[in-house]
């Protein structure tokens, strides 16, 4: 005999309420991009995101005419902010790939819906990720050259370097990403189009929908190449953040210099992009009342991944404490010992009750079920992932192997001003698509409405 | 009056679609195709029988090309034409240009993807002359059509309008273009 908890979704719980029906979903994920004025919602979450832009904007000029010294960074803690928040964004849109090309593979069904929103969630990360190395570097003009191109010079980028990996890992991934979107997208862009009144707006999606007919012939082979698309994603974006972490094991710095960390950054980008995507989906169901579509169903779910996530890392804890304590390396123990009882062990001991030990609430079904505590969790999680960052990397910095060569790193106003800014231009972009793309995928919800009426 | 495209027939279920568009084939007609909101299964084999791989080929041809050419660009980088000593490694230092190589392989698989994709599916095309039917708006949302062309060679208005009646179709449809 089984015994269930009585707050716990029954295993046949509907993954859509019974209500929805072809037309209905059609018409109302479509309405969304098609209501001529934009809710007042929208308005304001947009206007906060474009002033959070002009900060990035304005930062990025100072940054430019001034160099990187306005920010905290300098010898030894060379690698600031920056660096940290280039891992967490690229953790973050990371986790959208994940939810998106991974739970395709496994065909769970409640992939269909929330795709849309972790695609778009990592289409708008990816950017701020891109932006911190080019604002890091310098002399950010000749980011350039990390391309190997034949050029008057004579050199070429040294490929052994996991920072070069790294560009080319960051910059396969985005342009991939685009298409893997767009190749998704396309059924649900013609249904737009079919139902936009307004010429304007015919034209418009009629054109981003490049004449879709959803033929026999299109939709198998939009689901060939889509299978193998996600088949290839899924590999692609572990390959991504492994390298990630490979910047830093690569290095001699005590407390990088280990073999765990490409698995460690990659547990990383599971908790935190699920998160993510948890605390937007509860916005936009909210905001868009899609409560029917996207259901207790999904975020049940999500939040079952988002704990995956947490034990995981939580196994990776683990080994950054072995490694040190394990090991003949002086530096590496004594830098340890500095993370976790020193400057910075607020930061590290919040972290990993951020991160591992909040989220186990989410083994009580009632604490799936409940929006506000899920919204807080993942809240909390996101922190939790941007403390983690930053301690591992300014901390070895800090206690490098020579002691006259110890630092501190204090941000400056700067420093935050590119945190808020990068979070301006994630929103903006967000926004954008919530007003103009469809944000559920509706081509792979009728194929679960009929199951549900199936059923 | 502008030429004769085909007849649409509009169903209301997959199921019934499916069964329509296998009746038709039975009774020989070859050119017709369906227009379904989400992807039916099995609908593709009934219309389009025998083996389809292009794709899959296409793609992993684009893969090996794609790692060639990569693992090339590093070679003549580090190897050829500015050869560089790190730490004694030999200049084709064949496991670092793996990552270069993976990534930049994927990247032109999935490129090779998406365009063979539209490619096969003759997109972009923003006008096709089933747009000019009424009821084809329906079929991107939760209608499934049957259009039979007025290219196939047993195509008569009159036997297409009987023979779609008898399918249980909806409405019926002649389509000008």
């Amino acid at each position: 005999m089984t015994m269930t908890l009585p707050t716990e979704l029954p295993a046949d719980a509907p993954v859509i309420a019974p209500d929805v029906t072809l037309a209905s979903l059609s018409e109302e994920v479509s309405s969304r991009v098609l209501m001529d004025r934009a809710p007042l919602w929208w308005w304001i979450g947009f206007s906060i995101s474009s002033a959070l832009l002009m900060v990035l904007i304005i930062q990025m000029g100072w940054l430019f005419i001034g160099g990187i010294g306005i920010w905290g960074v300098n010898i030894p803690v060379a690698w600031g902010l920056a660096i940290s928040e280039y891992v967490w964004w690229i953790a973050l849109a990371s986790g959208g790939t994940i939810v998106s090309a991974l739970f395709f593979l496994t065909r769970s069904p409640w992939r269909a819906a929330t795709n849309r929103i972790a695609e778009i969630m990592l289409l708008s990360a990816a950017p701020c990720a891109g932006l911190m190395p080019i604002m890091h570097l310098g002399r950010p003009g000749l980011f350039y050259w990390l391309f190997p191109y034949s050029n008057v010079m004579g050199v070429w980028p040294q490929v052994r370097s996991p920072l070069w990996w790294d560009f080319i890992c960051l910059l396969c991934y985005i342009l991939m990403s685009i298409m893997y979107y767009y190749a998704g997208i396309l059924p649900d862009l013609a249904t737009v189009r079919d139902l936009a009144k307004s010429r304007f707006k015919q034209i418009f999606y009629g054109i981003l929908a490049l004449g879709w007919r959803g033929s026999s012939e299109q939709w198998r082979n939009q689901r060939i190449v889509y299978a193998i698309m996600s088949a290839i994603m899924a590999p692609m974006v572990i390959s991504v953040h492994s390298v990630v972490g490979l910047d830093f094991a690569g290095g001699l710095t005590p407390g990088w210099h280990d073999t765990q960390f490409p698995p460690y950054f990659f547990f990383g980008a599971v908790i935190s992009g699920t998160a993510v995507i948890i605390m937007l989906t509860i916005l936009v169901r909210w905001g868009y009342s899609l409560q029917n579509v996207l259901t207790a169903y999904h975020l049940n779910a999500m939040a079952k991944v988002m704990l995956v996530g947490s034990l995981m890392l939580a196994y990776a804890y683990v080994w950054e404490a072995f490694g040190p304590l394990y090991g003949s390396d002086v530096a590496a123990r004594t830098e340890f010992f500095n993370r976790i009882f020193g400057f910075t062990a607020p930061v590290f001991w919040s972290e990993k009750i951020l991160t591992v030990v909040i989220p186990q609430l989410l083994w009580l079904p009632m604490v799936r079920r409940n929006q506000i505590l899920l919204f807080l969790i993942s809240a909390g999680i996101i922190v939790g992932m941007w403390q983690e960052r930053f301690v591992f990397t300014t901390s070895s910095l800090e206690h490098n192997s020579i002691p006259s060569y110890w630092g501190v790193f204090f941000p400056t106003v700067w420093d935050w001003a590119a945190l808020a800014g990068t979070i301006g231009l994630f929103l903006t972009v967000f926004f954008l698509f919530l007003r103009f793309a469809p944000i559920v995928s509706m081509a792979e919800v009728r194929e679960i409405v009929e199951q549900e009426r199936s059923k | 009056m502008t030429a004769l495209f085909g007849v649409v027939a509009v169903f209301d279920t997959a199921e019934a679609v499916k069964n329509a568009a296998a009746r038709l084939r039975q009774q020989g007609y070859r050119v017709f195709e369906t227009y379904t909101p989400y992807p039916v299964e099995g609908l593709d084999r009934i219309i389009h029988p025998g083996p389809h791989r292009l794709l899959p080929r296409v793609m992993f041809g684009a893969a090996i090309l794609g790692a060639a050419w990569a693992y090339w660009i590093q070679y003549w980088d580090e190897a050829l034409n500015y050869p560089l000593n790190v730490g004694g490694r030999p200049y084709n230092s064949w496991p670092a240009f793996m990552v270069g190589t993976f990534e930049f392989m994927l990247l032109v698989t999935i490129a090779a993807g998406f365009f063979a994709m539209l490619a096969a599916s003759r997109l972009p095309r923003l006008y096709h002359p089933v747009f000019e039917a009424a009821a084809f708006p329906c079929a991107t949302r939760d209608r499934f059509l049957i259009c039979i062309e007025a290219s196939d060679p047993s195509f008569d208005v009159s036997a297409v309008r009987r023979d779609f009646e008898q399918l249980g179709a909806e409405q019926i449809e002649e389509v000008h273009a």
